[in-house]
């Protein structure tokens, strides 16, 4: 009876939910976070479903399958929008986003009464790097030194220390691609000595971000100016839920998504300054981190740009905009604060501009370029990819403050091929 | 026989169980009004939770230190346990009226950083090991504050005896006497029990620290333990700051509870409103400002006791 009463219970609970993001899955974290029949959880460990949201490309399937057997069992896996596994013949696949957080919630439930069998391990449970049994210490080798246990190199400080003259040993690992603190894709070799990462280098660059069609069809015809700044301010509104949520304040992470969410023209967000400002988001992240220097901040453009004091925006040069006595916002300073000042700014000029061009009904003024969320766009030209900067930005850095960087960059490339419909 | 031995025991493992139950109730209830958004019926939400991880099997990572990975949820949850234990209920209904209980107090916080670093450490695994060196790199920061404080409210107690930090409070409770002691209390109490701002040990951008390898009853245990410890800091904040049992009216158990509810309503909220503040700014923060702060407490706790 015990047991029954804690098997109801426990199906009861939103599903815990683990979500590997491929390629193209639009939006889908962000809507599963406001959904109470579902829980995203940071790691495996703490998941009893594993979603897999998008494509992932061939050399990151083994990846994946290491991941899909981190899982505690019993668990499912669920395919969104993604091919299964080909061993996973009857692997559930669902492409339709409003059932999703249904499905989710169903599977759970199935596991609990065991009325799914559990997915079973891809993968032998072994160690990569099997005990060699040799030496005194098992190290596989002669002596102290020699060998490699457990496929590891001895710890030893092998490069210049980066901080206090302190020496200590360097660890390096593999951080990616699904890990939930990065942007979906990036996956980084790291070598940390001590609290400090002493080298990023770049395994994998961050997938491309699909923009919402508005933007591709505004270099085409013109299109509603309301409708491609909601557009912008939600895509801001959510990189800042994403900063909130690294810093610990899950619960504020989840009011911005919502903002996100419900945004149309008209609507004002009065206390976003303040709910930034007074969030100790300040204190997090330390004065002049990720200080982009004017070349490297030139190579992302967009947001990121403006907040080293540059007033590049493709709206100026729009007629339309004009209109509404639009000015470029610019930052300060270029680091990780100016960046995250810069997208409050913009997320409130963005909705202002909506809610005057709602009542003149207006439409963009010219098709020669439009600015993305993520820069200036061309018919010929995009937004580039910016994953290696990391490998100039990262070393000598704290490893919060290191994501936190990262958080407050908008690395992927902009796609040629818009989201797809409802995806955004 | 009852009194000395059972009713102990059950005052510390009804406040064990029940305290960090309604910990999380606060707890839901604040992250859903600060976020916005109902999360559930914020009474069940934890049962179902725990319910959860107890049917939830173990996981195992590649030779992990096996029995400090079990015993360190276990061996936290006791800390808390026997924080509580010198908790006074009133003038007569004490789990354990020692005189030392204020170095009891002590060797939980300090004792409680080894346990969380072996928590970490005990994984083999990387964001744990990360997690559990920040933690232990940055505890030392809090740790002499904590003393400090605490041997202020001592002072005008004669005794280093837990009831009779309370009896002093008698005409004047700490908390106006020495008004620098509870915000300093407090910010111990994020640190040993790594919540909110504080939380260097269990953080999001470590993918849970210490518990991003843990799954099943052991994640109960340790989450269960952390939130013991919080309510074992708020009885502790509310009998040392806020007079503990003394009041009007009300029975002492009760103005206790009611104390301990109105700290443990507050740190929680400081979890939700606060981010977790930069390492490198909080060691500034604790050695430039905290800690002078705890000397001048103490110097004032002197001199008034002195007058």
């Amino acid at each position: 009876v015990a047991v029954g009463l804690l098997r109801r219970l426990a199906a009861a609970r939103p599903a815990p939910v683990f979500v590997a993001l491929g390629m193209q899955a639009g939006a889908v974290r962000e809507t599963l976070a406001l959904d109470p029949r579902v829980e995203l959880v940071d790691s495996p460990r703490h998941a009893s479903v594993l979603l897999v949201a998008g494509g992932v490309p061939p050399d990151q399937q083994e990846a994946l399958r290491r991941l899909h057997d981190q899982l505690p069992r019993p668990a499912a896996s669920l395919w969104f929008r993604s091919e299964p596994f080909i061993e996973r013949g009857q692997a559930q696949r669902v492409d339709d986003r409003a059932a999703l957080p249904e499905a989710l919630a169903g599977l759970h439930r199935d596991l609990l009464e065991g009325a799914r069998p559990a997915a079973p391990h891809l993968l032998p449970d072994q160690p990569p790097h099997p005990w060699k049994g040799q030496g005194m210490h098992g190290q596989g080798g002669e002596g102290m030194m020699g060998g490699m246990p457990y496929g590891r190199p001895m710890a030893m400080a092998m490069m210049d220390d980066v901080r206090d003259g302190l020496m200590l040993d360097s660890l390096s690992f593999t951080l990616g691609p699904f890990y939930p603190a990065l942007p979906p894709g990036l996956q980084l070799k790291l070598t940390l000595q001590g609290d400090l990462l002493q080298m990023a280098m770049i395994e994998s660059r961050t997938y491309p971000a699909h923009a919402s069609p508005l933007f591709f069809a505004a270099l085409e015809r013109p299109v509603p100016i309301a409708e491609l700044e909601i557009e912008r301010a939600r895509h801001h509104l959510r990189r800042l839920a994403h900063v909130l949520q690294l810093g610990g304040l899950g619960a504020l992470a989840r009011r911005t998504l919502a903002d996100a969410a419900r945004i149309q023209p008209g609507v004002r967000l009065p206390d976003l300054h303040r709910r930034v400002a007074r969030s100790g988001l300040l204190q997090a992240i330390d004065p002049g981190l990720g200080r982009l220097e004017a070349a490297q901040a030139y190579a992302l453009g967009g947001s990121a740009y403006r907040a080293t004091g540059s007033s590049e925006d493709a709206r100026a040069s729009d007629p339309s905009y004009a209109c509404l006595g639009f000015r470029p916002i610019t930052g300060e300073g270029g680091d990780a604060h100016a960046r995250l000042f810069q997208w409050v700014a913009e997320i409130e000029q963005a909705l202002a501009l909506a809610a005057a061009a709602h009542g003149q009904s207006l439409a963009t003024g010219t098709q020669a370029q439009v600015e993305t969320p993520r820069g200036a766009m061309t018919a010929e030209q995009r937004p580039a990819d910016g994953s290696h900067l990391l490998m100039e930005l990262l070393p000598g850095l704290e490893w919060s403050q290191a994501l936190l960087l990262i958080a407050s960059l908008d690395l992927a490339a902009l796609s040629p091929y818009p989201a797809d419909q409802g995806a955004a | 026989m009852f009194t000395e031995l059972l009713q102990p025991m059950l005052l510390v493992c009804a406040t064990l169980v029940l305290g960090p139950y309604l910990l999380k109730v606060l707890d839901g209830a604040i992250a859903a009004s600060v976020g916005h958004r109902p999360l559930g019926n914020p009474w069940i939400a934890p049962l179902q939770r725990g319910a959860w991880l107890w049917l939830q099997p173990r996981n195992h990572t590649e030779r992990p230190d096996s029995l400090n990975w079990q015993l360190a949820p276990a061996a936290y949850l006791a800390l808390a346990g026997a924080g509580l234990a010198v908790v006074p209920w009133s003038a007569t209904l004490i789990a354990t009226d020692i005189s030392t209980g204020i170095v009891l107090w002590g060797s939980v916080e300090a004792l409680a950083t080894v346990v969380i670093f072996l928590h970490g450490w005990s994984a083999n695994s990387l964001l744990p090991l990360i997690g559990a060196y920040r933690y232990v790199a940055l505890g030392l920061s809090y740790i002499l504050i904590s003393m400090f404080v605490l041997i202020s409210v001592a002072l005008p107690a004669e005794s280093l005896q837990v009831s009779a930090v309370v009896e002093s409070q008698r005409e004047l409770w700490n908390v106006i006497r020495q008004p620098l002691g509870l915000p300093l209390f407090l910010i111990v109490g994020l640190g040993v029990s790594f919540w909110g701002p504080l939380n260097f040990a269990d953080s999001a951008d470590l993918s849970g620290g210490t518990t991003a390898e843990v799954s099943g009853p052991s994640r109960l245990v340790w989450k269960w333990a952390q939130a013991a410890m919080l309510v074992a800091f708020s009885a502790m904040a509310a009998t040392a700051f806020l007079g503990g049992w003394l009041g009007p009216w009300l029975p002492g158990p009760l103005w206790l509870m009611l104390k301990t509810l109105l700290v443990m309503a507050v740190l929680p909220w400081l979890g939700h409103a606060l981010a977790r503040i930069s390492p490198e700014r909080f060691v500034t923060l604790a050695w430039v400002l905290f800690l002078p702060l705890s000397f001048a407490d103490l110097v004032w706790a002197g001199l008034e006791a002195v007058r």
